[in-house]
């Protein structure tokens, strides 16, 4: 008899993974299962904003107040995920003055601390800026690793006794008595659970079918693109109505700008890549912001989905929220065992897995009150790593804070991946930490080859190093990792990418 | 200062070039920036450079040709970065070497790729969606992009051939044809007697 789960969850992306924490710090017997790798989906396909709030306080009073609360949360439980750059709003002639008063006024009702600066006082701050500016407001956005997020989610989960099960789809909910009480799954696997709780994203809708209830979802993409750089320290919004390419985010070593904001069709959403037409909206808009832009390196284009709900099925699609939805199937269908946490931001995730968790132990009867906002997530304990700090493992420390505890530098401190400094140590870690099956689950875990370089250089190296843990053909790790990457590569082909895709070719082509 | 050959461009092709036309008894020049795909982790294109000085080439090393001058159907003279604008390096011939993108031979934006260097016309698609094949390991088109030259191997201008300018290597789009070094040495020989 297969074992009996207090709760699975359905999705490794920020969503499922902060749930699957949340319910195994209440000491539930938990389950995650993810089809692909862990942010795999949307989670780690977007701006890497940590949202202050302030981008919604004028259209979306709640949802400000979330973010700004949420936004403390994570730079204190989460700090070593959270870079505290600040972000500007900024006023160009055309938007006028009228909206940044109203802006700063919502604002600060929601609890943001809104702040006008003198438009040369901001360009002192970022000279990088359009220098048309004629106002700008300091809010308290910052940038998060999604990556790093999702991952110490998952690590908290794990040490606290959760299970999961990766690399594997659920192909079906398991019904008995019209309640629904496990899944099964692509290896052929049933697991049973009192609470089956989906957190898909934009697949959440297929797999709520299986079970007879209708969620209707609207696949919005957004595209963005990443440059080369940070071409300004802070987080740079637009002061208007919320529009296409109107944030630029440092994060990590570059800048990211986006988004789009396009309804696509659902069937589309397994394979989604940026447009050159995309590409050239994303410039023409990002260059307002930041004008150099025009002439800075571009590294790729991506786009994710925003697993948006239709809250009104039979209306024309508009009245669509962007906010946190959790449904009881229980009792908006009748379906017992049965929730759906979706919507929501990757800021508010921590929030949204509060909520479904709440949800849970309600429905199982438990007592357990969340612990999530007061316990700090793995690599973020707040006590530095002792180590002597050599040149080899700064980026270690900087990625995984104190998990750097658990890698074997002695025996792996040979810097595999020169862009973004990755040892063989920190590769055997995510092996053993992950269960990577290739080089794009070890990107997500570990930044390899999301460098300047993008893998033209160290591809086949750390090809050999991950096929030697792995005991697999170096040759198709090199191939499909490869191939990945040209997807986000020729949407931008032009300038120094066309240059850098030249040379990339020519060394993976033995040409050289 | 006069050549009879000035090559720019110190990759494989330039040099090569360069070889057999300084072996031939030509007063050769070669410009050469050092930025080579085959400079990648070894020195035999040094070594190369060194030989051909020792053969009596001149050799202007970390150097760069930043414009050609071109006057009626003929190419005149070239500058260099280091040499700087008052000085036109001369020559009866021209042989454009500066391979594609990544040797900075041909520059691109959104829409455009151009030659830098003389203003040689290039085939390129207009449509940039078609530069590239979604998969990475199919003939990828925009390596096919390059110079264009006439029957006769001359570079084209401004839809113009320039009767003594040729390009070869890389630089050069497919099916434009590559400086025929055989008969413009046998040329050569038979000018000299």
């Amino acid at each position: 008899m297969q074992k009996e789960y207090d709760v699975i969850i359905i999705g490794g992306g920020i969503t499922g993974a902060a749930t699957l924490r949340d319910c195994a710090l209440r000491g539930l017997s938990s389950l995650l299962i993810e089809r692909g790798d862990i942010c795999d989906g949307a989670s780690g396909r977007n701006h890497g904003l940590l949202h202050s709030g302030a981008r919604y306080a004028v259209t979306d009073r709640e949802g400000a107040e979330e973010c700004i609360r949420e936004n403390r949360i994570l730079r204190r439980i989460a700090s070593n995920c959270v870079e505290p750059t600040e972000g500007l709003f900024i006023s160009l002639p055309e938007d006028g003055l009228d909206y940044q008063a109203n802006f700063i006024q919502k604002c600060r009702e929601a609890g943001i601390d809104a702040q006008a600066i003198d438009p040369a006082e901001a360009l002192r701050m970022e000279p990088a800026i359009n220098p048309r500016i004629i106002g700008a407001v300091k809010v308290p956005d910052a940038a998060v690793d999604p990556f790093r997020l999702v991952d110490a989610n998952i690590l908290d989960a794990r040490r606290h006794g959760a299970d999961i099960l990766k690399f594997t789809a659920v192909t079906g909910l398991v019904k008995e008595n019209g309640r629904v009480i496990g899944v099964r799954t692509s290896k052929g696997d049933v697991f049973r659970a009192r609470e089956v709780v989906l957190a898909a994203g934009i697949w959440t809708a297929g797999l709520a079918r299986e079970a007879g209830v209708n969620i209707s979802m609207m696949p919005s993409k957004g595209s963005l693109i990443i440059f080369g750089h940070r071409v300004a320290g802070h987080v740079i919004n637009r002061c208007r109505k919320p529009a296409n390419a109107d944030i630029l985010v440092p994060g990590d070593v570059v800048s990211v700008l986006g988004t789009t904001s396009d309804k696509v069709p659902i069937e589309t959403c397994d394979d989604m890549h940026a447009t050159p037409q995309e590409v050239e909206l994303l410039l023409r808009e990002g260059e307002q912001l930041v004008p150099s832009l025009a002439h800075t390196r571009i590294i790729r284009a991506y786009a994710g989905v925003r697993p948006l709900v239709v809250a009104d099925p039979a209306g024309d699609g508009r009245n669509v929220s962007r906010g946190i939805v959790l449904l009881d199937h229980e009792t908006r269908d009748g379906v017992p065992g049965l929730i759906t946490i979706t919507g929501g931001k990757l800021t508010t995730a921590r929030l949204m897995a509060e909520m479904a968790t709440d949800l849970v132990c309600e429905k199982i009867g438990s007592k357990a009150r969340c612990e999530t906002a007061a316990r700090h997530l793995p690599g973020s304990e707040g006590r530095k790593p002792r180590f002597i700090d050599p040149f080899n493992i700064r980026a270690a420390i900087g990625r995984h804070g104190e998990e750097v505890a658990r890698m074997d530098f002695d025996n792996g401190g040979e810097i595999v991946c020169e862009c973004e400094h990755v040892t063989r140590a920190e590769i055997a870690y995510a092996v053993k930490e992950f269960g990577v099956r290739n080089v794009s689950d070890l990107r997500r875990h570990t930044r390899i080859g999301m460098g300047t370089c993008q893998g033209s250089f160290c591809i086949k190296k750390v090809a050999e190093v991950l096929a030697g843990e792995l005991g697999v053909d170096p040759e198709g790790l090199v191939h499909d990792y490869l191939q990945e990457r040209w997807k986000g590569i020729t949407p931008v082909l032009w300038g120094d990418t066309l240059r850098e895709a030249e040379y990339m070719q020519k060394v993976n082509r033995n040409e050289i | 200062m006069k050549f009879d050959v000035i090559i720019i461009g110190g990759g494989w092709a330039g040099r090569s070039v360069a070889d057999r036309l300084a072996l031939a008894g030509m007063k050769v020049c070669i410009v050469s920036e050092g930025l080579s795909l085959a400079v990648a982790g070894n020195n035999a294109p040094y070594s190369h450079l060194a030989a051909l000085q020792q053969r009596g080439v001149t050799v202007l090393r970390g150097d760069r040709a930043i414009k050609g001058i071109i006057t009626g159907s003929k190419a005149t003279g070239v500058i260099t970065r280091n040499l700087g604008k008052d000085t036109v390096l001369k020559a009866d011939v021209f042989v454009l070497a500066t391979g594609k993108f990544f040797s900075r031979g041909l520059l691109s934006d959104m829409n455009h790729i151009w030659e830098p260097v003389f203003g040689a016309d290039v085939s390129y698609d207009a449509d940039r969606t078609k530069w590239a094949d979604s998969e990475f390991f199919a003939h990828q088109p925009f390596m096919d992009f390059g110079v264009l030259t006439d029957e006769a191997g001359h570079v084209l201008a401004g839809g113009n051939s320039v009767v003594n300018l040729y390009a070869a290597g890389e630089i050069l789009s497919a099916g434009s044809k590559e400086f025929d070094i055989d008969s413009f040495i046998e040329e050569y020989e038979h000018r000299i007697g």
